[in-house]
């Protein structure tokens, strides 16, 4: 199929889609919606393999978007986010059947989840400045639409503040930034942009550099513009968490690799600088605030700001040894940064889809109020562990051949490059490697304390685990962390036409992903499938010596479980998120700024014995307090100013008016 | 003063060894290596100070294999000391459940043997072979580290 013929088919599709949930009776709507987003995001698939398979004509429309007319056209690259894309879709497709019928998600969300997975889907596609300002903004408006689904809780309205803001806060800088660059090369068309950007003063490739990687940086949630992020995708109905959290996302970061490092880069050394530092701060701070959160959404959020600084690490690493003169590396780089987008989109998904089942089931998205689901949800508790050791780094799970090669990366540039490189390199070995650490303590929280041990409240002791459909989309997640996490050399054929179209890749051997991967140039290789098997028979090894040791054992007897002489083992023994957390929240203290209350009241006739404790711990997001908070007090003083011009008399008004008019004519002439 | 130095001028302050005690006849099966976990069952903390002093460099009770871990699960035997007061009647009997067999229950002092002090007590529920069964015994009130020692050798047969 040619590219006019999977624009067309797409359009239609989502159209359809959209129109069949308006329509759709009832009892067959959650059906039909998650039919709807399914195709559509097949649709993406199919559309993707073919942009990745080469040889798709642009697409261009000229009476569809104002100004401009649309421009598609898909490249390998593109190609690659809408498979990513596209398979979420389907996998939330399915899921999506089993959770409407659980009565979360009205019509309206519901129709319009295929419209955001089709702007989701055409936005890698955007080939115009327009056509990508256009399909970006209709992205935020429906994922605004989405996350308010709930809009009657106060939570969610909040949030939905929040979105709205930071969105279109990004969305500004942006169209400013882009508007600048196509000012300045007098095109808007990105082949046009790209053959021009050379040709740009420093000082306008700077500032068009900046904006962007601000905007985009607020989509994918670096910080400090993330502060939107962990409001927002834990208040959305699990499948919309999903896609925002696995899928759009990575558009942020789709968007600094066409902006920034393809159609404006390569450029000089400090823009590598500075994508690596912000990234290195919001893996960190990610990673912190995962640590120590007790809402399980919340948590999912923060490790995604986490995972998306990871990526922008390893960009920035990317630029800045292109930029110094070592391609090598610089391939191996941006490797990881598309092989951990790849492995995140997987197990992020599936940690939300889990962790919207565990709502579905319970209401529950307090840790604290988790415990026992193990034995009462198994598929849930299984699909949560597999994305719990994907995002926590380790070998076996999905996330870890990303960061195994962004390590490699970082490790073997230090020779070669000068100065700046051997100066940061190592101090980015140690981000990555606190990073990595932290989130294994994250995840080892969200899923201890959460699913294994006794219920500590009586909606987790009440649930049961979830429908068919909802335990379908998660085994496929599943199944794509396993594969991803064993045999990373599915990508291999993908990854090799994609790294020819990026600066850091071109002209370079590139790194090899078979069953072995290896790393010309570099002299690093390591096997996931080995590692894999090595653990399988490791275990095996050991069941099978504890099996033969157990006969010569004596018999078992039963006893009561040992409580330290005090009597039976109660729930409320077990370790909590915020006990767990509590020696990492003393440790960052000074990050952290936890709000302590402890008050201790005696008897009043005997001063020396306690009547009561009270402890009170609240976190909130440091960043969020000391950066936004004086900004909105701003805005708010500046509001009020305002509005003693509003006095409500027409007369004022139409004077307003005439002024303004007189003013125009005047500055116009 | 660094740490070595000061290693090198306290130098080494255990006693020496008295001569090897006979075995004793009771448990057989925890022999050269004995982890022990400690219950104070209604005890004057008379005993406790003399166990502390067991473990402590001068009469150093570990060169000899008795050990204190910090759970009955990680356990061969129990060092319980004290009366046994009504409301520890109860742990006692689970500590000694948790700890797996096989295992030595040692009653250390003679309010564990018979009550010495405390006899009559209206908490008292009586010594420690009222509640559980009694392997060995040291006497004395308060025992000495030598005297906790003799036994413990005696058991672990060092
Ligand atoms: S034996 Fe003596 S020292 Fe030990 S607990 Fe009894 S009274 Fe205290």
């Amino acid at each position: 199929m040619s590219g006019p013929v999977l624009a067309a088919v797409l359009a239609a599709v989502t159209v359809l889609a959209c129109l069949a949930v308006l329509a759709a009776p009832s009892r067959a709507l959650p059906s039909v919606a998650g039919a709807g987003a399914g195709v559509v995001g097949a649709v993406g698939v199919v559309y993707g393999v073919a942009a990745i398979s080469g040889g798709l004509a642009p697409v261009s429309v000229g009476w569809l978007v104002p100004l401009a007319g649309l421009r598609l056209a898909a490249d390998a690259t593109s190609g690659l986010f809408m498979v990513v894309t596209g398979a979420v879709g389907v996998v939330v497709g399915i899921y999506t059947a089993g959770y409407a019928a659980h009565g979360h998600m009205g019509r309206t969300p519901l129709s319009v989840l295929p419209l955001f997975l089709a702007c989701m889907l055409g936005v890698p596609l955007a080939d115009s400045v327009t056509t990508f300002l256009f399909l970006w903004e209709l992205m935020a408006l429906s994922s605004l639409l989405l996350v308010l689904a709930e809009a009657r809780r106060r939570e969610v309205r909040d949030a939905g503040v929040w979105c709205a803001a930071m969105t279109h806060l990004g969305f500004v800088a942006v169209l400013v930034g882009l508007v600048v660059f196509a000012a300045a090369a007098g095109a808007e068309g990105f082949p046009e942009l790209s053959a021009s950007a050379a040709s740009l003063s420093p000082a306008t490739r700077s500032a068009v550099f900046l904006l962007t990687v601000a905007g985009f940086g607020s989509k994918a949630g670096l910080v400090p513009l993330h502060a939107w992020l962990p409001r927002a995708h834990p208040e959305a109905p699990g499948p919309v968490s999903a896609l925002m959290s696995a899928a759009m996302v990575n558009l942020g970061i789709y968007g600094i690799l066409r902006v920034d490092v393809t159609l404006l880069g390569p450029g000089p050394r400090w823009w590598g600088l500075a994508l690596l530092a912000a990234g290195a701060v919001t893996a960190v701070y990610g990673v912190l605030q995962a640590a120590v959160a007790t809402d399980l959404k919340r948590l999912l959020a923060y490790s995604t700001s986490e995972n998306m600084g990871l990526i922008c690490v390893a960009l920035g690493t990317a630029m800045l040894l292109t930029a110094s003169g070592i391609p090598a590396v610089a391939a191996v780089a941006m490797t990881a940064a598309l092989v951990h987008l790849v492995g995140h989109a997987a197990f992020k998904s599936l940690g939300f889809l889990a962790a919207g089942a565990v709502a579905a089931a319970t209401g529950l998205r307090d840790l604290d109020a988790f415990g026992g689901l193990a034995p009462r949800m198994p598929t849930t508790t299984a699909a949560f562990g597999i994305a719990a050791l994907g995002a926590s780094g380790l070998p076996l799970g999905c996330g870890f051949v990303g960061e195994w090669l962004l390590l490699q990366s970082l490790v073997h540039a230090l020779p070669a490059g000068g100065t700046m490189v051997a100066l940061v390199m190592p101090l980015t070995v140690g981000v990555v490697a606190l990073t990595t650490g932290l989130g294994t303590a994250a995840m080892v929280k969200a899923f201890g304390v959460g699913f294994l041990a006794r219920p500590r409240s009586a909606e987790a002791e009440r649930a049961s685990e979830v429908g068919r459909a909802m335990a379908v989309g998660m085994g496929l997640a599943a199944l794509a962390c396993g594969v991803l996490a064993v045999a990373p050399a599915v990508l291999a054929p993908a990854l090799s036409r994609v790294l020819p179209e990026l600066p850091a890749g071109a002209g370079t051997p590139q790194p090899r992903l078979g069953a072995l991967l290896r790393l010309p140039g570099v002299g690093g290789s390591m096997s996931p499938a080995l590692l894999a098997l090595g653990v399988a028979a490791g275990v095996l090894l050991a069941f099978g010596a504890t099996q033969w040791r157990a006969r010569r054992r004596p018999a078992p007897r039963t006893a009561e479980l040992w409580a330290c002489g005090g009597g039976a083992l109660t729930a409320r023994m077990q370790y909590t998120a915020t006990s767990f957390a509590e020696p990492l929240q003393r440790v960052f203290d000074g990050v952290l700024r936890p709000d302590v209350e402890l008050a201790v009241t005696h008897y009043s006739q005997a001063p020396y014995l306690v009547a009561k404790v009270t402890y009170r711990s609240r976190l909130r997001d440091t960043v969020e307090t000391s950066l936004y908070t004086p900004v909105i007090r701003a805005v708010a003083a500046a509001a009020r100013i305002a509005r003693r011009a509003h006095m409500g008399s027409i007369h004022a008004y139409l004077a307003y008016g005439a002024a303004g008019l007189i003013v125009a004519l005047l500055v116009a002439r | 003063m660094g740490l070595f130095a000061a290693i090198r001028r306290v130098g080494r302050i255990a006693e020496p060894a008295p001569p090897r005690p006979e075995s004793s006849a009771a448990p057989t099966l925890v022999r050269g290596s004995l982890q022990l976990r400690h219950v104070d069952a209604g005890s004057c903390n008379g005993c406790e100070i003399e166990l502390g002093g067991c473990f402590s460099p001068v009469y150093d009770a570990e060169r000899y294999g008795a050990r204190l871990v910090a759970s009955p699960r990680h356990a061969d035997g129990l060092l319980v000391t004290g009366v046994v007061t009504r409301n520890m009647a109860q742990a006692l009997r689970d500590t000694v459940e948790a700890t797996p067999q096989p295992r030595v229950v040692i009653a250390v002092g003679d309010c564990a043997r018979n009550c010495g002090e405390f006899a009559g007590g209206y908490g008292v529920l009586g010594p420690v072979s009222d509640v559980v069964a009694v392997d060995a015994e040291v006497p004395g009130c308060q025992p000495t580290p030598t005297e906790i020692i003799h036994v413990l050798r005696q058991v672990t047969g060092r």
